[in-house]
This record gives C-alpha cells, sequence and structure tokens, in this order.
C-alpha cells in the first residue's frame, strides 16, 4: 500500500495532537509552524481545561458539560460532536496526566478541578494558572520523541501562503514561505490539517499572540474554502489593556473565588482597599445570584460594558473594574493563580494579593472559523481538515471557559485519523500530480511577494493594522449597531484599497517581517469583512453577537449557521440549519440555574 | 532506548574528579601541611624534628607523587583547560556568586604558579632536606613573605571556595539553604586556612613561637 | 518631538555576515510602554535619531505575556524579555542587542534550536505508550507536583544559556534550563521509570559537568526557575548513577 504523506499547518494544541495521531499511525508528517512549536498561542491559556470526571461528588457528567456546552453557546454549537468531546474529555484528561503534565493534586493524589464560568460544577482540571502552557509542553514533547524517531519533521519558521489546489479542485498540498530566506516553496501532501488557531491581530490589541492573525485561514477562504460563524467574537471580561496587547486575567480567578465589583459611589477616588464592604457593588452577584461571577463570558463582558458605559460607575481614570482576589489567601492564591499574578504585577505593578486588579475586556477568541464536516474534520475542498480555533464547529455563539483546550485536542485527536483516512482513500496521491500544478501555484505565490517588495506608495502596514484593528474593536466586537457595521465595512474597503500602496520599508529578501506582516495584513483585510458582513447580516442577538437594536434571540430566522464564500472577489453569506437534535433549544438565561 | 548510551563520558569523569581531587587529596594534604607547619609555633627543634621525621618516610617518593604532585598536576592543568573554556562575565553582572566564579579561576593559577615556586625552592633546591632556619632565612626577605602571604591566601580562598563549589557538584547541597550554609562552611574553612597561614609565616619571619609554652 | 521621548539603540546586522551598526530611535512616550511597543513604533516610522531612513529592526515576539519564551534579547546588557521590559523601568537610552550565544539570524533574531535539539538528546518526554485510552494517569503527592510544576514553565527563552560562562564557541554546554528539564521528567512516576538514558545524555559531552556554579542562570531565569537547585540535584543523580552502574552493573 502506498504511504500516504500529511502535512499539518500548526503547532498549537490542535496541531501538535493531529501530529502525534497521524505519527502513531505511521504515517509521515511535516509540521509547519512559524514559531517553534513551544512558542504557539496556546501557551497563552490559562485557566484549564473541562471535563466531567465527577471528582468532587457532584454528580457531574459529561452529558451535563454537553449541557452546559451547547446552552452557553447558545444552541450554534454542532451537538453530536460536542456531545463525543465532552464523552472524551475525561479520557483526554487522563492521557496529558499520563504524558506528564503537572496538574494541580488533591491530597489523595487525585486532580483538582476548579469551578469556571458557565457551569455550577468543579469541571476544570489545572497546572496552576499556565494550564495551556503546560498542556502544550506536554504535546510538544511527544512531538519530540516522534521526531528523533524521524516519524515527524519540522518546518519550523516557515509561513503558510496557500493550498496547491489541482485541476479538480483537491488539495495536493501546500505553498509555504520561509521566513529566514523568503523563499517560497511548494510541499506536496495528500492531506492537509490546518490548526493555525486565533485571528485577534485583526481586532489590534486582544489578549491573542502575533503569530493569530488568522491568515491562512482567509488565504484558504479566498482559495474556496467556507468559513462558518465568523462574527462569533468572544471578548473576554477581564483583561488588563496594555499599550502592544491586552493580557489575559484568566476565568479561574473567579473560579477561584475572585469577584468582580466597582465603588457604589461613581468617581470614587479612595484607594480599594479603603472602600467598606457595603460601599461595594458586586454587580455580577447582584444580578446574577445564581452563577455570580462565574456567568459566561459574553453575560460578564456585557455587564461589564454596562456598569463602565451606560451606568458610568467604571473606575476612575480609564474603562475598568476590579477584579478582587485580595480575600483569598496567599498561600492558595500562590499555589493556584500564581502565574497570572505574577503577569499583573509584572504588568501593571501592584501585587493583587493586596490589592484588587483593575480590568476591562478584550477581544479573546473567535467562535466562528473554517466550515468542516463533522467527525471528519474536513472542509469543503477535498484533501483539507482543521482542527482547533480555526474552525467552528464546537463553540457555537460563545464559548465556555477552559472548552477550548478540550476541543483543540479533540479535534486534532479525530483530524488526525481522517485525514489519514482520506489520503489512504485517494485513488492518485500527491506524487501523480504533474509538477505543473505546484509550480503555477509557487509562481503565483512568488509574484504576490515580489510586487509587495517592488511596490512603490507611502502606506505603511503597521499604520493600516492599528486603524483596522480600532475600526474593528469599536463596532464589531461588544456592541454591534448596524450603522456602525456599515461604517467599519467601508473604513475596510479603504484600508484595502489603502493597503495597495504600501511601501515596505525593507525590500531585502532575508528575514524580512516586515514582508510576511504585510503579506498576513492583506489576509486580515478579507477576513474581517467576513466577520463584519456576518454581523451585519445577522439581526438578532446571540451569545456574544449583541445587537441593542435586536436585543432578543430569534430561533425562527437566525438558528443556522452563517457560511460565508468567495466568488470571484465577492463574499457571499449562505446559511445552514444548526443540528439540534439531542438538546432543544431553550431560552438562556444565567439570572437562575437553567 | 540506547541511543543517548555509548556517548563519551571522559569529560564528564575528568570534570568531576577535577572537583573532587581539590578536597581529596589536595585539600586533605593543604590541611596536614599547615598543622605539621604550625610546629614552628611551638619551637624551631620540635618543627626540625616533624620535618626530618616527614623526610624520613618510607616511600616517600611514590607517596609523595601520588598524593600530591599528581593531583596537583592534574587539577591545576585540568583547571587551566575548564578556564579557557569559560568566558568570565562579572564586570557586566556584578553578582557575587558570579565574582566567585572568577575569583576561583585567578586564585587558582596563582596557588598553582606558587606551588610550583614553593617546591622547586623548598623541595628541590634543598634536595628534600628544609630545616627551620632554611625558611626563617628565606623569611628575612620582605619579598618572599609577600609571595607567601598572596599564595596562602589563595590557596585558602580557592579551597574555601571549592568545597562550596564541590558541594553542588556532587549534589551533597541541594537547596539553596543547604548551598548556602555550605558557602558559609567553605567561608570558615577559608579563613581558618588563611589565619594558620599567615600565623605560619609570622611564626617563621619574627620566631614567634606562641605554643612554646607546651613544652 | 513630543516633550516626553523614548531614545531606544539597537544593534543591527541585515545579516548575519555583516558587521554590526548601531541604530539610534527617539520615540513619543506613552504610559506602560514596553521594549516591544518601542519596536513596533520603530517599524512604523523607521526613521532613526539623526534622520536617517532606516528598516523595521527584526525581532522575535509572540505571546507577549512571558509565557512563549520567544522575545529574549539583552535589553542594557541583561538578557531579558523584550515584553516584560516596561520604558518606565529602564534606564535610557535603552540598548537592544541581540543574544550572544546563538547564531545571529538578522537584527534582533537570533537561532536557538540547539536548544529543542538539546531537549530531544536528553530525552525530555514522558514515554507513554499511546494516546488511546490507558486510563488514569499515576497517581502523585501535592507536594511533588509543588516541585515539578515550577520546573515545568520553563519556556526555553535561553536567559539562563546566555549568563552562563560556560555556554560558548569552547563547549556544547547544554545549559540549565535543559539540566532542569531532565531534574522534571525524572522526577515523574512515569518518567522515573527511564531515568537512566537521561543521566547518560546528560553525563555525555557538553553536559552537567560543564556547569561550574557561577550561579548566573537563577538570577536571570524570568520565571524565577529555582535552576541552580535544579542542577546540584541532577548532579546528585548522575554521580549515584555513575557509581551504582559502574560497582553493580545496572542502575
Amino acid at each position: 500500500m502506498r504511504q500516504p504523506k500529511i502535512i499539518i499547518v500548526g503547532g498549537g494544541l490542535a496541531g501538535l495532537m493531529a501530529t502525534i495521531r497521524v505519527a502513531e499511525l505511521g504515517v509521515p508528517v511535516d509540521l509547519f509552524s512559524i514559531v517553534p512549536v513551544k512558542r504557539s498561542h496556546s501557551v497563552c491559556a490559562q485557566g484549564g481545561i473541562n471535563a466531567a470526571k465527577n471528582l468532587k461528588g457532584e454528580g457531574d457528567s459529561p452529558w451535563k458539560h454537553f449541557d452546559d456546552t451547547i446552552y452557553g453557546g447558545d444552541f450554534l454549537a454542532n451537538q453530536s460532536l460536542v456531545k463525543s468531546m465532552c464523552e472524551a474529555a475525561p479520557a483526554i484528561i487522563d492521557l496529558l496526566d499520563r504524558m506528564g503534565v503537572m496538574f494541580n493534586r488533591t491530597p489523595e493524589g487525585l486532580l483538582d478541578f476548579r469551578r469556571f464560568g458557565g457551569t455550577l460544577y468543579h469541571r476544570t482540571a489545572f497546572a496552576g494558572a499556565t494550564t495551556g502552557q503546560q498542556l502544550l509542553y506536554a504535546l510538544d514533547e511527544q512531538v519530540r520523541r516522534h521526531e528523533s524517531i524521524d516519524r515527524v519533521k519540522k518546518f519550523e519558521g516557515w509561513t503558510f501562503l496557500s493550498a496547491v489546489l489541482d485541476d479538480s479542485g483537491v488539495a495536493r498540498g501546500i505553498c509555504a514561505m520561509n521566513l529566514r530566506t523568503t523563499e517560497v516553496q511548494t510541499f506536496p501532501a495528500d492531506a492537509v490539517i490546518f490548526c493555525t488557531g486565533g485571528i485577534g491581530a485583526i481586532f489590534g490589541r486582544s489578549t491573542n499572540s502575533v503569530v493569530c492573525t488568522g491568515s491562512a485561514q482567509s488565504a484558504l477562504f479566498q482559495q474556496g474554502a467556507w468559513y462558518a460563524n465568523g462574527e462569533f467574537i468572544q471578548v473576554h471580561p477581564t483583561a488588563i489593556p496594555g499599550e502592544d496587547k491586552c493580557r489575559l486575567m484568566s476565568e479561574s480567578a473567579r473560579g477561584e473565588g475572585g469577584r468582580v465589583w466597582v465603588p457604589k459611589k461613581p468617581g470614587d477616588t479612595r484607594p480599594a482597599k479603603d472602600i467598606p464592604q457595603n460601599e461595594r457593588f458586586y454587580f455580577l452577584e447582584e444580578w446574577y445570584p445564581k452563577y455570580g461571577n462565574l456567568v459566561p463570558r459574553d453575560v460578564a463582558t456585557r455587564a461589564i460594558h454596562k456598569i463602565v458605559f451606560e451606568m458610568k460607575m467604571g473606575l476612575p481614570g480609564g474603562p475598568a473594574v476590579y477584579l478582587d482576589v485580595s480575600h483569598i489567601p496567599r498561600e492558595v492564591l500562590n499555589r493556584k493563580l500564581e502565574g497570572i499574578l505574577e503577569i499583573y504585577e509584572k504588568f501593571v505593578g501592584p501585587d493583587p494579593r493586596e490589592e484588587p486588579m483593575k480590568v476591562f475586556p478584550a477581544m479573546h477568541y473567535t467562535m466562528g472559523g473554517l466550515w468542516v464536516d463533522n467527525e471528519q474534520q474536513a472542509t469543503n475542498i477535498p484533501g483539507i481538515h482543521a482542527a482547533g480555533e480555526c474552525e467552528y464547529q464546537y463553540h457555537g455563539a460563545n464559548r465556555l471557559g477552559a472548552n477550548s483546550l478540550v476541543s483543540c485536542i479533540y479535534g486534532g485527536m479525530i483530524a488526525g485519523p481522517a485525514a489519514v483516512r482520506y489520503a489512504r482513500n485517494l485513488e492518485k496521491g500527491c506524487d501523480s500530480i504533474p509538477a505543473g500544478v505546484f509550480e503555477r501555484e509557487r509562481v503565483r505565490q512568488q509574484d504576490i511577494t515580489d510586487g509587495l517588495l517592488h511596490q512603490q506608495g507611502n502606506e505603511n502596514p503597521i499604520t493600516i493594522w492599528r486603524e483596522l484593528g480600532e475600526v474593528m474593536t469599536e463596532n464589531v466586537t461588544v456592541i454591534r449597531y448596524n450603522a456602525n457595521i456599515k461604517k467599519t465595512l467601508g473604513k475596510l474597503a479603504e484600508l484595502s484599497e489603502r493597503y495597495k500602496k504600501i511601501n515596505l520599508q525593507d525590500r531585502t529578501q532575508w528575514s524580512n517581517q516586515t514582508l510576511n506582516f504585510t503579506r498576513e495584513l492583506g489576509n486580515m483585510l478579507v477576513l474581517a469583512q467576513v466577520i463584519a458582513l456576518g454581523a451585519l447580516e445577522r439581526n438578532e442577538t446571540r451569545g456574544a453577537h449583541y445587537k441593542p437594536e435586536f436585543p432578543e434571540r430569534d430561533d425562527a430566522n437566525w438558528l443556522k449557521t452563517t457560511i460565508a464564500r468567495y466568488d470571484l472577489g465577492k463574499i457571499c453569506l449562505e446559511y445552514q440549519p444548526v443540528d439540534t437534535s439531542l438538546i432543544p433549544p431553550r431560552e438562556r438565561k444565567y439570572t437562575a440555574a437553567s | 532506548m540506547a541511543s543517548a548510551v555509548g556517548v563519551t563520558r571522559t569529560s564528564f569523569f575528568l570534570d568531576k574528579l577535577q572537583s573532587l581531587s581539590g578536597i581529596v587529596p589536595i585539600g586533605a594534604y593543604l590541611a596536614e601541611h599547615f598543622f605539621e607547619n604550625s610546629y614552628a609555633l611551638v619551637s624551631p627543634d620540635k618543627y626540625n624534628y616533624i620535618a626530618s621525621k616527614l623526610e624520613t618516610v618510607p616511600w616517600r617518593i611514590p607517596l609523595e607523587f601520588l598524593l600530591i604532585w599528581l593531583p596537583i598536576l592534574f587539577h591545576g592543568c585540568y583547571g587551566l583547560y575548564i578556564w579557557w573554556n569559560g568566558k568570565a562575565n562579572a564586570i557586566g553582572h556584578p553578582w557575587m556568586t558570579n565574582w566567585l566564579y572568577v575569583l576561583q579561576r585567578w586564585t587558582g593559577i596563582i596557588v598553582f604558579a606558587f606551588i610550583g615556586y614553593h617546591v622547586w625552592t623548598v623541595r628541590f633546591l634543598s634536595h628534600g632536606k628544609t630545616t627551620y632556619a632554611d625558611i626563617a632565612h628565606a623569611m628575612a626577605n620582605p619579598w618572599i613573605v609577600a609571595i607567601y602571604a598572596i599564595g596562602i591566601l589563595a590557596a585558602s580562598f580557592h579551597l574555601g571556595n571549592g568545597l562550596w563549589n564541590f558541594s553542588c557538584k556532587w549534589g551533597f547541597a541541594v537547596t539553596p539553604e543547604s548551598q548556602r550554609a555550605a558557602g558559609w562552611f567553605g567561608a570558615c574553612v577559608a579563613i581558618v586556612f588563611a589565619v594558620i597561614g599567615l600565623a605560619i609565616i609570622a611564626g617563621f619571619r619574627f620566631h614567634w613561637t606562641p605554643f612554646d609554652t607546651y613544652l | 518631538m513630543p516633550d516626553k521621548t523614548v531614545i531606544v539603540r539597537i544593534k543591527r546586522r541585515q545579516r548575519p555576515d555583516e558587521p554590526a551598526r548601531w541604530e539610534e530611535f527617539e520615540l513619543r512616550y506613552r504610559p506602560h510602554m514596553n521594549v516591544i511597543t518601542c519596536l513596533r513604533d520603530i517599524a512604523e516610522r523607521p526613521v532613526t535619531r539623526d534622520g536617517r531612513e532606516s528598516s523595521p529592526a527584526s525581532y522575535e515576539a509572540n505571546c507577549l505575556e512571558e509565557v512563549c519564551g520567544a522575545c529574549a534579547m539583552l535589553i542594557n546588557g541583561e538578557p531579558r524579555q523584550a515584553c516584560s521590559a516596561l520604558v518606565d523601568n529602564l534606564e535610557q537610552p535603552i540598548c537592544l542587542e541581540p543574544l550572544s550565544k546563538f547564531p545571529l539570524v538578522r537584527d534582533l533574531v537570533v537561532d536557538r534550536s540547539k536548544m529543542f535539539e538539546d531537549l530531544k538528546r536528553t530525552h525530555c518526554w514522558i514515554p507513554i505508550d499511546g494516546t488511546y485510552d490507558l486510563g488514569e494517569g499515576p497517581r502523585m503527592s501535592p507536594a511533588t507536583q509543588e516541585t515539578g510544576y515550577p520546573l515545568a514553565r520553563c519556556m526555553s527563552c535561553g536567559n539562563c544559556l546566555e549568563i552562563c560562562p560556560k555556554v560558548n564557541e569552547h563547549t556544547q554546554f547544554v545549559g540549565a534550563a535543559i539540566i532542569s528539564q531532565v531534574r522534571l521528567f525524572n522526577m515523574h512516576p512515569t518518567g522515573k521509570l527511564h531515568s537512566a538514558e537521561r543521566l547518560e545524555a546528560l553525563m555525555g559531552p557538553g553536559g552537567i559537568q560543564d556547569c561550574d556554579n557561577s550561579q548566573n542562570c537563577v538570577k536571570v531565569c524570568p520565571k524565577g526557575i529555582p535552576l541552580t537547585e535544579s542542577i546540584a540535584a541532577m548532579n546528585g543523580q548522575v554521580i549515584r548513577h555513575a557509581l551504582k552502574t559502574w560497582f553493580t552493573g545496572h542502575d
């Protein structure tokens, strides 16, 4: 039997898990990543990973995890797959534990679990407050082990440019650029799995890492891949605003008992510690007595917006509210939350063990992503699969905290074998594709690069990127008005025009970061339009998508998946029904238990 | 999996031996040497008696060779190789332990040179027989006193700091607390050796015999 | 220029074989700026202080919250992460140089693949039988977890190698980070089963014996990992292993 060849693009949790699964099947993998995989964005995940192992005697079960996830996602997630994920989650935790993840322990030596948003159970396993980092490292180590026996070949420092499609539209490999030499090259493969993560850079300052541009998804979209539910963007309620990025203050701070509050008297300038309990407004606890500080993120974010912008009760000196863990014993904080408290101390200054942190919502995650087909994790382009944040299936209209890590790993787990199955069933492999197919894609990409290198003009890519981020954050995040979204689409058109006049101040061909960034920026501008268009069309409020003009969920018209397609340079939206076969939609409100 | 096995352990072996040889036999010999020489603080006769006793031990040459010269030669020469393998950066990063690293190298070469001089003059030029008067005569020269003082101070520091290094490099002191304790222990050893060594020089130079009351 | 500015000097080389040159930039000050913000400002307007058109400086960065390890560089001579280097806490002019112990790529970018190769050489992983469901992992005491977790936060930034006198072109020294990782895997209940192969690797050329106890590593570790403790602990392990295997033929 012909040995298939698999390429995986992206070395975060999903990509590494897929890599391991493919390598275990004895199939060689080429793993492409912009950064050394150990530096992938998954390291930023802090709070934990969900699995209903029910180790706290609360009667938790995978079905309850499933129900919380679907309800939390406002019924837009793919139910059958979410159910499979929740059923697989306990075994995933065990697997990670076997890989050596330093999860926090109970005195009995078992895994400890904490509470997270959108659930009433202790369901989140955690390794301090750097769980994503710990999981990524465990998978990175396993991949390194497979690499040491030549089952995996890493291409770190390469960026994906496009898929190589043959005349019948089947993917036969990828075209990538070496970030050091700027060499553009094609790589044949029978199947490609994309695990290219988030799109935070489209929003300028988000909680995402620098590499989370969505460039790969956008490039695929422009080659014909469908992009689903783009308008669902998660804004995390608690982050530290910064000049270069917004740094996440994990939900685990609230999971461990942290409380969100503002002074009852607007503009109260007393130091937080001097404000007595009865003069503090714990608005989440008051408004959502059942879930308190652990309401889902979309709910908490809107509450903070309401406090700050509508009720004008934000902290003096900038839009912010207090996230307070100073009442929790120091020893507990150091054992369970040190990672994030350290971030606050290093980047802001004061010790959060002593005084409350000042936080504000920031763009965090995209629920939408490449459209994929159920358990195959296959996109509409034959030969291309996707897993992790870059696809859309698991989180519907709003993701629950600590579900991303489990969805990435589960997605990677099933995408790997699915890609191998697909590749094994191919009638002819990539080796029998004429060289011309690869060459024409390489030339097309080389021409784009050369064009940018020679383009004259007076625009700067960073300036355009900053403006993109500002307009997207202002109009297409927490509160969305159709008039503003239309304005945003106008601005995006303007930026796309200006993009053509970008002058690369660096025209060298050695480690030219401006060139790569500008290529990514072009893709970001397209994906931004997908997000804005999806938001404009969806006239309802669902999960993270909130339109004051349409404040109710509208199942009759909008219980459906948005699918964006790219036709001859135009973005068209279509809609697909949502699978609600297992849990019928019900009203979503967190004021009382569901 | 045997891929890591079969790699050469030569440098591991030599490095650990270098560290160990500084303590045993060299450090131990230094203690013995300082102790024997302290008889100069009792009386010239006592010193001469002990010296001649040591000069007439059976198997003297092989013993000297195996327990003193060979270890010192190895410790010194391999130490020079280790030095060459390092790039000190204490000027830009003046933490105490970083200075100790630098000083360990400089005191090492000073002691190595001093031992060469010391052995040449006291062991070979004298054909292995040295009396109190010979040393006292040499110590009349302030330059020689200075050379000995520098040699003794350098050796004391090198041994004390070496003890601390040894406790870390052989994994005896693991926690920061035990490493700090080992550091203090090394410092005490260095001070004790420096005091005894300088006292011996003073004894020869000033015919100072504070312990003659024992007689 | 506005009232308050930030002066940044960058040691630049467009290619590894070029001679280095220094460029100085003057940037508009904003509160909470870090070195990354400075580098982005320069990329947006790469004009030196004396008005010469230059190009954006290449640098590595990713998470910007000190968990990915990418943005290590020399900042005013100290190896540290650029993201957590706040302008308010730095003396000006802020001097930026690439790490000097790794092959230079361009400007502030160096090639740290040596660290990942060394992790491979020392078998820094838990050899699981497979990813299929084999039930729960081994039990672990909270105390072991509390010792292991800080070690597991090592992000391979390379600062400890940069500051180590024994990491240079004369040696192949693996450095504190890798030694500490070996300690982590040798501590894990499953990892323990294979400690011998890691110890053997640590006794090879460039192994733990190259450490000469300058203890600089622990002072620059951005994650506060007890590196010197790890090195001493591993010294004990390799010596016990060497003696045991030599005398008894097995560990």
